[in-house]
């Protein structure tokens, strides 16, 4: 066990780094981007929701905010991309601490709704602002790297994508061993109790509302010089805030891989079904009843299916040390 | 000065209809403590539903109705019976809007796949009239909306008020230990609270086919604006939905002729932040808005 | 010196006054019992108190700092800990963690360093140690018997090194032989300096734990002073007794 928990995740991470040199086609290296790029964007989204139990389904807003940041600063003032793309995610974060502070104040499914409401938010605002944005007929971002032929293109940013899922695991990884992440945990648990034991959780909240904004924000980025080509309705959709919340539910919030899991599960199903059925909506009805059987049959997730499956002696002391050895290692 | 009349009315007669929309939702969350995210979904399946009567054999949208209302109040059993009944006792408020959010997506995509993504309506010929008094147009179409959502509103809350039935919910609501203590089958209310919710989506929904273009992706914006409503009146206080629809509705309405159609649907999320900032529990009651 | 002081504290729920006018001055170094009817708001001025609740009018000094209507977590940062009624953990986070939760300061590299930094890590053992449950350091909270919460709760309030420690009866719901353990260990925090505000319905562990009682009724104190007298206060019979 103890050995699979190391190894495991080496052994994915070079599978991942060698696999568009092992898949036949470039199709597959651009599903395969696709897939790592929301499993960035699950992980990040798993920063809060993960620690806090602050659910959002709102965090598609991110997504097109940082996607039209970067595509703005790159049109409109000429900024180099590898700037724009920084400096558009820590403008959404900033951003995003000033909707925090409004946002956290309510909890549970009230903040479902904030974030709900967040989303259609901007998405009226980017299609309003014709002059800015193109509105609805949306925002051609020239490629970075124009030397290069499609497939080449899906390639780097598989790459890129692979680097924030990297940053984004490793930020969980490293709050979840802090005092910070333990807090956060305790607001999940008990906010009141929290509080009473002099955790700021106002601030906490904000703190890991908006460093998931980040990375969220950087994947939209990424996203928007990827594809070149924004459009208020699929950037802001409510259907990418879902798939986010899906994947990690699926795959397990309390664990670091969780939504990476739910990524590799989620993403390449709703591909297969778009190639099977074309465009239809019949990929959202999926994604609905997926949501509606993951919570109601496995609101844990598949790790912790797993992990109490495997660990389960009845001593619970025991287990538990076990497990707390497992991360400390 | 005719202009802000003009949209002040328009608001109001709106207003009906968000009220209808928002006590719906006030009932839910207060049998089950739940937030349906998907009620603006079964409002628009309803409206689609009516289109279908409406094309399909000719008839008065309106004559849907005797179909739709017995249907949604089974559906309403059903989704609370099946579906939200069975959610792990501790977490209900997150998963049960993960649940019915998981609803809307399904229903969205359903009426995506069955009626295509363009924009359906139902107009009669009577919609397109309208009613001058002193120099502000009431068209037809929005006066009938709002009897239409009155009238529910009245009948609801006289079920609520004197029937049993409404006298065994309003203790569910209250106190649903003691209701069950003293020979309230609670679970069968919440199912029937949940009946009825969706049955007033389903007046709704008629009622929406007829004052409004519609298609399954713009139940968001609905959705967006319902809770705008509930926040600011105070989630968990009927009366406070009631005010907030109205005063919302007028804001949309000033808004919505004195700049335009883009400005008029933010200002439901400018209020929406507006109150979190301020006031989190709302403006009109309803203690428990921070805590669901 | 007084430690905690409040100047007609007054709170009411949809019109039904909780508190009322309730003046009580706490010396340092003392430990005060609170006891009174239930429903005469020794909880209500528990929550005032801690910031969980804003009062409608009054003061609250701590060493003659107002902290009236701060939240809770800067309350907690002025060195008032707390217990719950019905003792409330982290049930999914391990023992560990849930000591490590309590923040005196917001310094920005104490809480990113790590939850394994051993110098916090063995403080929160030995406060552990002192309960006699660190053997269960790494088993998550849920796991615990109800004591073992009970004593997990006063450890990690301890972690915060408050000034003044207000348990919400420590006694509810624990076997005696673990009531003697939590006096006896009261007494010894006492020694060391603690100021503590008990909630008790348990009278004989009030009246053998405490320097000062204090009675409520109906929202306010009716009678404050050393056990032996309150025990014979005719007021204090009247409210208990209701004739």
């Amino acid at each position: 066990m103890r050995t699979a928990s190391r190894g495991l995740p080496l052994l994915v991470a070079a599978l991942a780094i060698a696999y568009p040199w092992l898949v036949p086609n470039y199709y597959l290296v651009y599903a395969g981007a696709l897939t790592v790029m929301y499993a960035a964007m699950a992980t990040s989204w798993n920063l809060l929701g993960g620690f806090t139990g602050y659910v959002s389904l709102g965090h598609s807003a991110f997504f097109g905010l940082g996607a039209y940041g970067t595509g703005l600063l790159v049109t409109r003032l000429d900024v180099p991309w590898a700037v724009a793309l920084p400096v558009s995610a820590l403008l959404v974060t900033v951003f995003a601490v000033g909707v925090g502070v409004a946002a956290v104040r309510v909890r549970g499914a009230s903040f479902v709704i904030v974030s709900i409401a967040l989303v259609s938010m901007m998405n009226l605002v980017v299609q309003g602002w014709r002059s800015l944005t193109g509105g609805s007929t949306g925002l051609q971002v020239p490629s970075p790297f124009p030397g290069l032929h499609r497939g080449q293109t899906h390639m780097v940013f598989f790459y890129l994508f692979l680097v924030l899922l990297g940053l984004a695991l490793l930020s969980w990884w490293y709050v979840s061993r802090s005092r910070f992440g333990a807090g956060l945990r305790a607001i999940r648990e008990d906010e009141d109790k929290a509080e009473s034991l002099g955790v700021p959780t106002g601030a906490y909240k904000v703190a890991a509302f908006a460093l998931s904004a980040l990375f969220v924000a950087l994947a939209g980025g990424l996203y928007a010089l990827w594809f070149g080509s924004l459009d208020p309705i699929f950037m802001f959709s409510i259907l990418i805030g879902s798939y986010m919340v899906l994947m990690s539910l699926l795959g397990g919030v309390r664990h670091v891989y969780g939504p990476l899991l739910g990524a590799l599960i989620v993403a390449p199903a709703g591909e297969y079904f778009l190639i099977a059925l074309g465009e239809t909506q019949v990929h959202l009805a999926a994604t609905g009843v997926l949501l509606i059987l993951v919570v109601l049959f496995m609101p844990e997730g598949i790790l912790s299916r797993l992990t109490r499956g495997r660990g389960g002696p009845s001593i619970p002391e025991e287990s538990a040390g076990q497990r707390l050895e497992g991360a400390a290692r | 000065m005719s202009l802000l009349l003009q949209g002040v009315a328009l608001g109001v007669l709106t207003g009906g209809l968000y009220a209808l929309l928002a006590s719906g939702l006030s009932l839910y969350f207060g049998v089950m403590r739940v937030v349906m995210v998907a009620h603006p979904a079964f409002l628009f399946l309803a409206a689609y539903l009516t289109y279908t009567v409406h094309t399909a054999l000719g008839v008065d949208p309106f004559l849907a109705l005797p179909v739709t209302v017995p249907v949604f109040f089974a559906l309403g059993v059903a989704v609370q019976r099946l579906l939200v009944a069975r959610l792990a006792p501790e977490n209900v408020a997150m998963m049960s809007v993960l649940l019915t959010f998981g609803l809307a997506l399904t229903i969205e995509g359903l009426l995506g796949t069955f009626y295509t993504g363009s924009y359906k309506s139902v107009s009669m010929e009577y919609a397109t009239r309208s009613l001058t008094i002193g120099g502000v147009h009431l068209p037809y179409d929005k006066i009938i909306a709002f009897a239409v959502a009155a009238l529910t509103l009245a009948v609801l809350f006289a079920v609520l008020v004197r029937s049993r039935f409404g006298q065994a919910l309003r203790a569910t609501i209250q106190h649903r230990e003691a209701a069950r203590l003293v020979g309230v089958q609670t679970e069968r209310v919440a199912g029937y609270g949940f009946g009825v919710g969706l049955a007033t989506a389903a007046v709704g929904g008629t009622v929406l086919a007829l004052i409004t273009p519609f298609f399954p992706a713009s139940h968001w914006v609905w959705i967006g604006k319902l809770m705008a409503i509930i926040v600011v009146g105070g989630l968990g206080s009927v009366a406070g939905a009631a005010l907030a629809a109205v005063l919302l509705g007028v804001v949309e309405g000033v808004v919505l002729v004195t700049v335009d159609a883009t400005w008029a649907t933010m200002m439901f999320y400018v209020f929406l932040f507006l109150t979190l900032l301020a006031r989190p529990q709302g403006f009109f009651g309803g203690r428990l808005a921070h805590r669901f | 010196m007084t430690s905690l002081r409040t100047e007609g504290l007054t709170k009411s729920f949809g019109g039904v006054p909780a508190v009322h006018g309730a003046t009580v001055e706490l010396r340092d170094g003392q430990v005060n019992g609170l006891i009174g009817p239930n429903g005469s708001g020794k909880t209500t001025f528990f929550n005032l108190i801690t910031g969980m609740i804003r009062p409608d009018s009054g003061r609250v000094l701590y060493r003659e700092r107002d902290i009236t209507r701060h939240a809770p977590h800067r309350i907690a940062h002025a060195g008032i800990g707390r217990t719950f009624q019905l003792c409330r953990v982290f049930p999914r986070l391990t023992v560990l963690e849930n000591m490590l939760v309590a923040v005196r300061r917001t310094r920005l590299r104490e809480l990113l360093a790590g939850l394994h930094d051993e110098g916090e890590a063995e403080r929160a053992r030995r406060w552990l140690h002192r309960m006699g449950i660190e053997h269960l350091e790494h088993a998550e909270a849920r796991d615990l018997s109800y004591g073992q919460q009970k004593l997990l709760e006063l450890a990690a309030v301890l972690m915060a090194e408050p000034d003044l420690v207000l348990l919400d009866e420590p006694a509810g719901g624990v076997n005696p032989a673990l009531i003697d353990r939590i006096v006896t260990l009261v007494r010894e925090l006492n020694a060391e300096g603690r100021t503590f505000l008990v909630v008790e319905h348990n009278m004989d562990m009030v009246m053998g734990m405490c320097d000062h009682v204090i009675v409520f009724d109906r929202g306010a104190p009716i009678a404050a002073g050393p056990p032996s007298a309150i025990r014979d206060d005719p007021r204090v019979l009247e409210a208990y007794l209701g004739v």
